[in-house]
């Protein structure tokens, strides 16, 4: 079955692969054998990935994009299939990290709410886009999108990325049924709470992992375990999926935690039966 | 490789409860193939003597139990046996299942009551006896294999619909409850399997193209899901239910 994981003569694209988790999915993709692209606004940190891939043993390259600009999504794709021939497994990871207090919805203006949808949103539409007809006509392919517990749940004054990341849920059912005809399949991943460097910046202060049902927060390469899964031959049949890596936080929600009401049964109500 | 580093259950102890359905086989030769000895428990007339056959196969040790699981002594007895043979259970697969379709009103007292206490009373007898036995040791995981109806409605299933999204809350429940003892619980959403030949399925190619991969799912389809949860490679994923078929669910 662990054959399975392998991703061996697999190319992989993780887009904000520079930097917090992005950064664990390139390694866990190219520990797995595959040839990775790192693609990132920032030259500095997907250069960096890159090289520590490359010094596992695995091919890979770091190309600057931003993916609200779809005509650089088309010439990430299109540099991809020219230097690593194919493009297999597309996780689309970028995006803004949550604003630290978001904002009340009457002092968002227009410019705002485009940018943070622009980011979280359009970004993965542009390169799912650019990847689904090359991966229809290969017959394979899988689409990874990362979302967030905002996605699913709402967050007070957090109104352009928990609308983003719902609808990245929306996309992954959409790719699923549109592409799984052709062999592609999208499925996505929703994280938890993990400190990373980009949620410390924007933080005060960071949230304790009493919060968490398990009582901690995630460790950033345990990330990496279920991109290999999702990017893997593993999964073929999973399609449309959208699953928690949360410690468990989405299975309750943060503010039942340590709430555990004893409530003794009524038995007469049952008649004594 | 680095990679399947935290995937290997290399000297765990799993217990996979089998049915007539025929996939506990596959469950079990992929829990052995990533190193964990299987014992199996179900009926007699279930697929545990194949499941046991194929966990011997990946050179890995299996006991069977016979057991129906759906008295407390009877999975009691079932706890005491395997931890007799093998001092631990890390991994508890509730894969025993019966399917039933009829229409509601024509559903006895008996079939809804077999319904409930096969598909539900059994998964938390085991829940309840197997995890006394992990908080005790110090963690576990523990796998509850359902299937879509856990989520989405179907003619002539309330009485296993019911009985699935009982499973799906008891999965949420306990993800909570023992989330700070280490054991994590987690629930597999099978899509439309079959463990059946191409040839078997033909007349019933109908489904298939509502299901958006186009093509039935096997009981292998879900190995290196199950493989992930039972291993410390998904630590941090408790309370879930994923779903793994063909994008059945993601389709209106």
């Amino acid at each position: 079955m662990l054959d399975h994981l392998d991703l061996d003569d697999r190319v992989a694209i993780v887009t904000g692969g520079g930097t917090g988790l992005g950064r664990e999915m390139v390694l866990a993709l190219a520990g797995a054998g595959a040839a990775v692209v790192a693609a990132g606004r920032r030259e500095g940190p997907i250069t960096d990935v890159a090289r520590l891939a490359a010094a596992s043993g695995a091919r890979a390259l770091a190309i600057p994009t931003d993916v609200t600009d779809s005509h650089r999504v088309d010439r990430l794709m299109a540099r991809t299939i020219d230097e690593l021939g194919k493009v297999d497994v597309l996780v689309n990871n970028a995006g803004m990290v949550r604003d630290q207090g978001g904002a009340p919805i009457w002092d968002i203006d227009d410019q705002e709410w485009h940018r943070v949808l622009d980011a979280n949103l359009t970004g993965a539409f542009y390169c799912s886009r650019a990847v689904a007809k090359h991966m229809s006509g290969r017959g394979e392919g899988k689409i990874i999108n990362i979302s967030s517990g905002f996605g699913l749940r709402g967050g007070r004054d957090n109104y352009m990325y928990a609308c983003a990341k719902g609808a990245l849920v929306q996309l992954t059912r959409t790719l699923a049924t549109s592409l799984g005809r052709y062999g592609v399949t999208s499925n996505c991943l929703v994280p938890g709470l993990f400190p990373t460097e980009g949620v410390n910046a924007s933080r005060e202060t960071l949230p304790s992992g009493d919060l968490i049902p398990i009582g901690r927060t995630g460790r950033p390469q345990e990330i990496g375990p279920a991109i290999v899964l999702l990017a893997s031959s593993a999964s073929d049949y999973m399609n449309g999926a959208t699953f928690a890596i949360d410690g468990g936080a989405l299975a309750g929600g943060y503010a039942p935690t340590g709430h555990a009401p004893l409530v003794p049964l009524d038995m007469e109500h049952d008649g004594g039966a | 490789m680095a990679a399947r580093s935290g995937w290997d259950l290399t000297g765990r102890i799993a217990l996979v409860t089998g049915d007539r359905r025929g996939w506990t086989p596959h469950f079990a030769a992929a829990l052995a193939e990533a190193g964990a000895d299987v014992a199996l428990a179900g009926h007699a007339g279930s697929d545990v003597h194949d499941a046991a056959r194929s966990v011997r196969a990946a050179g890995r040790e299996a006991l069977v139990i016979e057991s129906v699981l759906t008295g407390s002594e009877d999975v009691d007895r079932v706890v005491a046996e395997v931890t007799a043979r093998f001092d631990r259970i890390d991994i508890l697969v509730n894969n025993a299942r019966v399917d039933f379709g009829k229409p509601l009103v024509e559903t006895t007292d008996a079939e809804w009551d077999a319904v409930m206490r096969l598909n539900v009373r059994s998964t938390f007898l085991l829940c309840r006896a197997v995890g006394r036995h992990m908080l005790a040791q110090g963690g576990g995981r523990v796998i509850n294999i359902a299937s879509g109806l856990a989520e989405r409605g179907l003619v002539n299933s309330a009485a296993a619909c019911a009985a699935q999204g009982a499973v799906k809350q008891l999965t949420a429940a306990l993800g909570l409850e023992w989330a700070r003892d280490n054991v994590r619980v987690n629930g597999i959403g099978a899509g439309w399997l079959s463990a059946e030949t191409p040839a078997e399925e033909a007349g019933r190619e109908l489904l298939v193209r509502f299901i958006p991969s186009k093509r039935r799912g096997r009981p292998s389809d879900l190995c290196g899901l199950l493989v992930y949860l039972s291993s410390d490679a998904s630590d941090f994923v408790t309370g879930q239910m994923v779903y793994v078929d063909g994008g059945a669910m993601a389709h209106a």
